[in-house]
């Protein structure tokens, strides 16, 4: 029945996304050109925005203030996060401890702590920070937990017999064993890490890609404000993009599997 | 050389409580250099004894002494070779072989000198740089063993290295093993559920009743060496003990 040529078939897989992506604009332009009201500002005006945002850097500055919370933020998560997770995914005495405080902190909307943590620390980027890392740090150490359950225990036994110190194993075999699982906690943790930062700096205002989205709003520019939200989405959708690759490429090693689907909730 | 005195295991039973006898007072030596098998049905609890040898799981009560001195974890004087190859899957065969001597802090050209030698012995030349994965089952095998055979324990700890191999491979890997065997004199436990397989290795045949495992049978395998595989399954001898072995096999363990 179906005699598609394949070369038609990868080209409607490719195009696809477009297509729905283009009709999506359209229908936005359609409404937008339709109600007439200046929050529903259309395509037409947002997208040009948007262009001359990153084309004339004015966006640059709370861009790079935004990535730079993003970064320090996943850094110290992945620091506490992966050995955290990987020495509780093997060691029943620390999983005791580590456990209820993962269960307690789960179900929390880390923002919704903001308020507090500002009364503690400020109302500045140490405040911010400190709610990133609160919430990278969760799919990260269970990520790391699941991988390090799930060594072979045969691995484990082959570098003792070799006589690796518990450290040793730790770092050459435990680790690289569940790096695969551990990425996979890492991409869940970028892009929620994503959403904290730019709700965390809404709420904390002082600059950031979240700041200067409100601060349109404020003023009631709705087109600027819609371009900056296009602007944030193609930061996630870029920054996912890039992880995905560096993932592959670090385990090129590892036997294949199913596709990998991640859920994201925040 | 492995003494083994009264060892038991027994696991405290998942559910309802309880222990399960996994293995009933085991005695045995092993004298060094010496290839001694142990077959028995499955789940007798072979491998576990000879886990228990390696210091990998803790014995319930008895004594096992290597070379005078009780084991109390693994140790590189014993090196264990697995049916499921436990290859590091993020390291080259390469990577594999130079793991121990690494750990070992053997300065790097000796070790890259010493991974080749290996490399060559196990017939993997060519195939080093690649991963696990890209590796047929034979030549994980012989990938784990070269790893193994790297940091020079004085006894190897075969745990069915040869069970998850076709025909072929085996009968392949069975005959390098001995002339390494042979050449090296190490000493060997070896433990399989193919009597031919045993017997064919073999100094000793230890033969164990299913759970709780106990040693039923020593049988000596007096056979020539080298051997020689199509003179053996020409001789009567071999076939009797294939044939008397397997016999011991499939009695069901008295009450």
């Amino acid at each position: 029945m179906n005699t598609m040529p394949r070369y038609v078939a990868n080209l409607r897989q490719a195009l696809a996304p477009i297509a729905v992506a283009a009709g999506l604009l359209l229908l936005w332009q359609g409404a937008a050109l339709l109600v007439r009201t200046s929050y529903l500002p259309p395509m037409t005006d947002i997208l040009p925005l948007a262009v001359n945002l990153v084309a004339s850097r004015e966006i640059f500055p709370d861009l790079f203030a935004t990535l730079a919370r993003l970064f320090v933020g996943l850094s110290i998560g992945l620091a506490i996060g992966i050995p955290l997770g990987l020495v509780s995914g093997r060691n029943r005495a620390v999983e005791d401890f580590v456990a209820p405080l993962l269960g307690m902190l789960y179900p929390v909307p880390k923002a919704a702590l903001m308020p507090i943590v500002m009364l503690w620390f400020g109302a500045g980027d140490l405040s911010k920070v400190l709610i990133i890392v609160l919430t990278v740090s969760l799919p990260l150490v269970y990520h790391a937990q699941q991988g390090a359950r799930a060594v072979d225990e045969k691995l484990i036994w082959s570098a003792q017999a070799i006589g690796c110190s518990p450290l040793r194993r730790l770092m050459l075999v435990i680790l690289p064993a569940s790096l695969p699982e551990i990425l996979i906690g890492a991409r869940v943790a970028m892009v929620i890490g994503v959403i904290v930062t730019i709700t965390s700096e809404m709420i904390v205002r002082q600059s950031g890609l979240g700041n200067y989205l409100f601060t349109a709003l404020d003023m009631g520019q709705y087109a600027l404000t819609y371009a900056v939200i296009l602007i944030v989405a193609a930061l996630g959708f870029a920054l996912d993009w890039a992880f995905e690759r560096i993932r592959r490429q670090l385990t090129l090693w590892a036997p294949d599997r199913q596709g990998v689907d991640i859920a994201v909730t925040s | 050389m492995i003494i083994l005195e009264e060892v038991t295991k027994t696991y405290r039973r998942a559910q309802g409580g309880g222990e399960l006898q996994a293995l009933a007072r085991i005695s045995a030596s092993i004298k060094a250099g010496e290839f001694v098998a142990v077959v028995g049905p499955s789940g007798c609890g072979k491998s576990t004894l000879l886990y228990m040898v390696g210091g990998f799981v803790p014995k319930s009560s008895g004594r096992i002494l290597v070379n005078g001195v009780p084991v109390t974890g693994p140790g590189p004087d014993r090196g264990p070779i697995f049916q499921e190859f436990a290859l590091f899957p993020w390291r080259t065969a390469l990577e594999n072989i130079l793991f121990g001597l690494q750990e070992q802090k053997v300065p790097k050209a000796t070790a890259h000198q010493r991974a080749q030698r290996l490399i060559e012995m196990v017939h993997l030349k060519g195939y080093e740089h690649l991963y696990p994965k890209e590796l047929s089952g034979g030549m994980k095998q012989r990938v784990a063993i070269a790893r193994t055979l790297a940091y020079d324990p004085a006894i190897l700890l075969m745990d069915e290295p040869f069970g998850a191999l076709d025909a072929h491979t085996r009968t392949m890997l069975q005959d390098e093993l001995l002339a390494i065997w042979e050449r090296d004199t190490k000493t060997v436990l070896f433990v399989t559920h193919a009597v031919d397989e045993a017997v064919y290795l073999a100094d000793r045949v230890l033969v164990m009743t299913a759970a709780p495992g106990r040693i039923k049978a020593d049988i000596a395998i007096r056979l020539p060496r080298p051997r020689r595989r199509d003179e053996l399954l020409r001789d009567p001898n071999y076939q009797n003990y294939v044939i008397e072995i397997g016999h011991m096999m499939d009695r069901p363990a008295a009450a």
